[in-house]
């Protein structure tokens, strides 16, 4: 069984001794996380920045667009072989404005199916968590065993935790 | 974190340190949950006064829809009579559609300034919405490809005859979907903090639209992420909607009408009047929102600077188009000095020359001007009314020329002047009105400023002492 501890800081530093004291706890990256109402600068409490994939979905969908268009264009200019200003019937500058226009539609669309999907929303298993993060306060969360759970409260009593929360 | 003194904040002398005092004090910093409920609390702010505003503004919507169906039912295939509403959505959609690329600017350059802006701007782009919807009568009243067995001059060269119609609402739907994802990008925070600290139905679609957002490192990571690829593709739809509205609702309706600079000049010119429509709708939400907590000096700085190189640079770009005309001389070359600039919207011209380029050059050109609220506020209204005057030239005077003149190699005899008629007021009017009840009424579910913007601008800023001055001192995370 597992269970969601978070504690609330304060000052910023006390978090990012929060995440050290779990770190040296024994727990492993990616099982606790720092959560914040604002951005702070990437590392600055020292936890763990994972990859993310989401430049690949506004790519995969220009290029899907694209191949949609290229067929759009070609076919028609193939079913309907009007010669327009002596220039061949397959001409890439006429198709220029729909490929573009199709490229765009289809990479927004993805990317904002991608937004969805790599911001992992919607995030139906929330965990602990405390409102007044979006106030300012700093959450240091941390997932774990119940019998490393008191570890876990310890290590975060130690950095200064004004109050611990469980689920 | 790399950090660096961006600007001063006195100068030495006695006078100039009084000058400066006056004019360029360094905001003092705001704790992180003065700001999540006072802003907030901008979505009640002066409740009956916007309600009101609100109601006017319906009203007024409601009219413009009505007079327009009227319109449709009794002036339905006189295309003449469709000019001043093509210019009316090609104004709003030059204002309200360019006025997200300040936020997007500002936000990829990752200027400290643009972070309390960047909502409102953001939420002007809603505007494609009204725009797309008042252009269904204008793709309906374009004239097909082929016109009397012959196609016409257009961009679609071996297109279908429906084209313009069909790829139009495409490109305007693309923006529409980029506009969403781009507003949704920067609002899902501060949903968050509406589910937190909200209450009735704002709590709950707050929490709706939050998605169970709780600042997570990835919920931010990501969050960076998509406000950059939805600002840069937004970006590239709005420039290819004004090259699709600006050839196909003006350029090729004009026989002769070649410019290959005008739709660039359309997109500098909607840029000009984004920065505008941004800082009149900040001095608004300052004045009667009780913003001046949040928005300083600097953003109006800032943006007047801006405002000001883009309108020297709408005459770099009109003399650029118009010196080729000048010594081409040809007929098509002489036609579009004679009927867009000399000839029956003369008047226009010269008025949209003066509000949106002149006047702005010599108002905005002074430091005093652009260091004060008001004198910025001025400059924003001068440059809408030259575009809006500018539109009107260009659209009234395209949706004049007849059906059937269309395959001409270039305009010889000039359609007169159309004056607007009551229903083209009321429908532009209407447009208008609907176009700032839309924003209004996104106010009323999102705070005008973002909640997690502001909290980042305080955390990366601090006021320091610097020597003999004050400094703003801010962190640039990289």
């Amino acid at each position: 069984m597992s269970k969601s501890v978070l504690g609330l800081y304060n000052d910023p530093n006390q978090a990012a001794d929060a995440m050290d004291a779990l770190k040296n706890a024994g727990f492993a990256q990616g099982t606790f996380d720092v959560l914040t109402g604002t951005p702070y600068p990437e590392g600055a409490f020292g936890e763990h920045v994972p990859q993310h994939r989401l430049f690949r979905f506004p790519a995969f969908g220009a290029i899907i667009g694209f191949t949609l268009a290229l067929f759009l264009t070609a076919a028609t200019q193939i079913a309907y072989p009007l010669v327009t200003g002596g220039k061949p019937i397959l001409s890439l500058f006429a198709m220029l404005v729909i490929l573009y226009e199709m490229s765009m539609l289809s990479a927004v669309i993805s990317t904002v199916v991608g937004i969805v999907i790599e911001s992992r929303l919607p995030n139906v298993n929330q965990g602990v968590y405390d409102n007044r993060i979006t106030e300012g306060l700093i959450g240091v969360v941390i997932t774990t065993d119940d019998d490393k759970a008191d570890t876990a409260i310890d290590a975060l009593n130690g950095a200064g935790a004004m109050e611990i929360k469980q689920a | 974190m790399a950090s660096e003194a961006v600007h001063s904040g006195a100068h030495s002398g006695v006078h100039a340190e009084a000058h400066e005092e006056a004019h360029h004090e360094l905001p003092a910093r705001v704790e992180p949950d003065v700001t999540t409920s006072e802003l907030i609390a901008t979505t009640e702010a002066n409740a009956t006064g916007v309600r009101n505003w609100m109601w006017i503004l319906g009203a007024l919507t409601l009219v413009g829809i009505v007079v327009a169906f009227v319109k449709v039912l009794i002036e339905w295939s006189d295309q003449d009579e469709w000019g001043y509403t093509a210019a009316m959505v090609a104004f709003l959609f030059s204002a309200f559609g360019g006025a997200p690329l300040v936020a997007i600017a500002g936000t990829l350059a990752k200027g400290n300034w643009v972070r309390p802006i960047a909502r409102f701007a953001a939420l002007c782009s809603l505007v494609s919405i009204i725009c797309t919807i008042w252009m269904i009568p204008l793709i309906l009243n374009l004239p097909m490809l082929v016109v009397d067995g012959a196609r016409r001059r257009s961009i679609w060269f071996e297109g279908p005859d429906v084209s313009p119609h069909i790829w139009a609402l495409v490109a305007m739907i693309t923006l529409i979907i980029s506009a969403l994802g781009l507003i949704y990008a920067y609002a899902i925070p501060d949903f968050a903090a509406m589910r937190d600290h909200s209450t009735g139905w704002k709590q709950r679609f707050g929490a709706w639209l939050a998605r169970g957002w709780i600042g997570t490192t990835v919920q931010w990571r990501t969050m960076r992420m998509r406000i950059g690829m939805m600002g840069t593709l937004y970006f590239f739809t709005f420039v290819f909607v004004h090259f699709i509205i600006s050839t196909d609702f003006a350029m090729s309706l004009v026989p002769g009408w070649r410019d290959a600079i005008f739709p660039m000049y359309h997109a500098i010119s909607s840029i000009q009047a984004g920065l505008a429509v941004t800082v009149i709708g900040l001095w608004a939400a300052r004045k009667y929102l009780g913003l001046e907590k949040y928005l300083h000096l600097d953003q109006f700085w800032s943006i007047g600077r801006l405002m000001f190189a883009f309108t020297l640079l709408w005459g770099y770009f009109f003399i650029s188009a118009f010196i080729v005309f000048w010594y081409g001389r040809s007929g098509s070359d002489q036609m579009w000095i004679d009927y867009l600039i000399l000839g029956p919207y003369f008047w226009v011209f010269i008025l949209a020359m003066l509000f949106i380029w002149f006047t702005p050059w010599w108002w905005l050109i002074w430091n005093r001007v652009r260091r004060s609220y008001n004198g910025t506020a001025i400059g924003a209204g001068l440059i809408l009314l030259g575009v809006f005057l500018d539109r009107v030239r260009l659209y009234v005077a395209a949706w004049t020329v007849p059906e059937d003149r269309i395959h001409e190699r270039f305009l010889t005899e000039y359609p007169s002047t159309v004056y607007p008629d009551v229903m083209d007021i009321f429908i532009m009017v209407g447009a208008l009105a609907g176009s700032i009840l839309l924003i209004l009424a996104a106010t009323r579910v999102l705070p005008i400023l973002s909640i997690w913007d502001v909290q980042q601008f305080n955390l990366l800023y601090r006021p320091v002492e610097y020597m003999k001055t004050k400094v703003s001192l801010i962190g640039k995370p990289d």
